[in-house]
């Protein structure tokens, strides 16, 4: 299974392409080599939001190609970050980097809503489908 | 120094000691340092460097918010004192003008015993640790506030220290404070009619406890004198500040006045 291919009408930003599938889930890929600062956390935010209708929704966060996020951002993400629109949200990793910057995001920063890593897509599907 | 480890490439081996240098960096309280990360997949090196790097960023807040709290304490420590000295200030400027020397006794007792609290503070805003005070340092300055204060023109009484180095924090140094104070106000008001004489502080630690002995050589009490009887606030206050301190005191007017207080 992979539903972390960007369809043709996915928000383009600077680091991530951002959507929302059939399943009520929304996903935001990193692109390849992605550096995430303050600026580009920023925008994906305001691009989650704008997906937003009616009622909040779950947000699964595929992180396999990141290749650093700042301080900045790991806070912005954590506390005033999507916290208004979604329910949850699950991280994607893979490599041994993205592993040790996701793990430091949900240990030093505390996300405030449900948050979790995951390794395969199935599992992180899973558990977000219950906050949808 | 290089850590070296078999099987490691020139490259990797080069890039390890960079990330020891950050590390090391670190250890020395510096976080400024960062490690150089590729980027590439599947390169446990670059996840060990991202690591470091973002541990460095997180400990550089921490350390600079400890910096804050130090300043805020000394701050506060700072402006306790200062208000203290305005309290008393203004019980001095009050005192110019009072002529019932009951009275003045009065003004004079309180300010002295403001200025023992405030020395706690003062003493603390200069500390190191900004928590504990050395206690002959203390007993020391306030000893000589003391005599400033009390002794008339003329006179000449001493003190003697016998002093092991022991350190209290502000909930034990402020009461022992108190209890100096009163005792040597005494030994200047009632000891020495004509002026001289010896006041010996000494402090000792004894399994754990320490021991405060304070004694003058001065004129003591006549003969049938009962302490109980005539306990006013100055003995009162020695009295509950011990127990404040879960102390053990014990007075003996036989030879002058001497004290000795046992606590934790
Ligand atoms: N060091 C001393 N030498 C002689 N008499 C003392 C000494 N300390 C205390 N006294 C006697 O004990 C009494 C009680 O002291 P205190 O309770 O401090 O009250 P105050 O100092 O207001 O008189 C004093 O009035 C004095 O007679
Ligand atoms: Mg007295």
């Amino acid at each position: 299974m992979n539903t972390l291919i960007p369809p043709a009408n996915a928000l383009n930003l600077t680091s991530f392409k951002t959507w929302m599938g059939d399943d009520g889930i929304c996903r935001t890929v990193t692109k390849e080599l992605a550096e995430i600062n303050l600026e580009q956390a920023m925008e994906n935010s305001v691009a989650v939001s704008s997906l937003y209708k009616d009622r909040k929704f779950p947000l699964l966060i595929d992180a396999r190609n990141i290749k650093y996020m700042s301080k900045e951002a790991r806070k912005f993400f954590s506390t005033n970050g999507r916290d208004i629109k979604i329910t949850c949200f699950g991280i994607m990793v893979k490599s041994p980097l993205s592993r040790v910057i996701g793990n430091f995001f949900m240990g030093l920063n505390k996300p405030e809503i449900p948050a979790r890593l995951f390794d395969s897509e199935a599992d992180a599907l899973q558990w977000l489908k219950q906050y949808r | 120094m290089p850590f070296k480890a078999g099987n490691i490439s020139p490259d990797n081996q080069e890039r390890i000691n960079k990330i020891l240098e950050v590390i090391i960096a670190y250890a020395g309280l510096d976080f400024t340092k960062k490690t150089e990360v590729k980027g590439s997949d599947d390169d446990v090196l670059d996840a060990i460097g991202a690591g470091v790097n973002m541990l460095g960023e997180e400990l550089q807040t921490s350390t600079i918010s400890l910096k804050e709290k130090e300043h805020l304490l000394k701050e506060i420590h700072h402006r306790v004192k200062n208000n203290l000295q305005i309290v008393s200030s203004l019980l001095n400027l009050q005192s110019e003008s009072i002529k019932d020397p009951a009275l003045l006794n009065l003004v004079t007792a309180s300010r002295n015993r403001i200025h023992s609290i405030a020395l706690v503070h003062e003493m603390l805003y200069a500390s190191v640790d900004l928590t504990n005070i050395e206690m002959g340092d203390y007993i020391k300055k306030l000893s000589n506030n003391i005599r400033n204060s009390l002794s008339i023109p003329g006179s000449d009484v001493q003190f003697e220290f016998e002093i092991n180095p022991c350190f209290l924090d502000i909930d034990r140094m402020v009461p022992v404070g108190l209890i100096l104070n009163e005792i040597i106000t005494n030994s200047f008001k009632y000891a020495f009619p004509n002026g001289k004489g010896i006041i010996s502080i000494g402090i000792h630690s004894l399994h754990g406890r320490y021991i405060l002995l304070i004694k003058d050589n001065g004129v003591g009490v006549p003969a049938g004198f009962e302490l109980e009887k005539n306990s006013n606030l100055g003995l009162q206050l020695i009295k509950i500040l011990t127990e404040q301190i879960n102390g053990e005191l014990n007075i003996n007017f036989e030879n002058g006045f001497s004290y000795s207080i046992t606590f934790n």
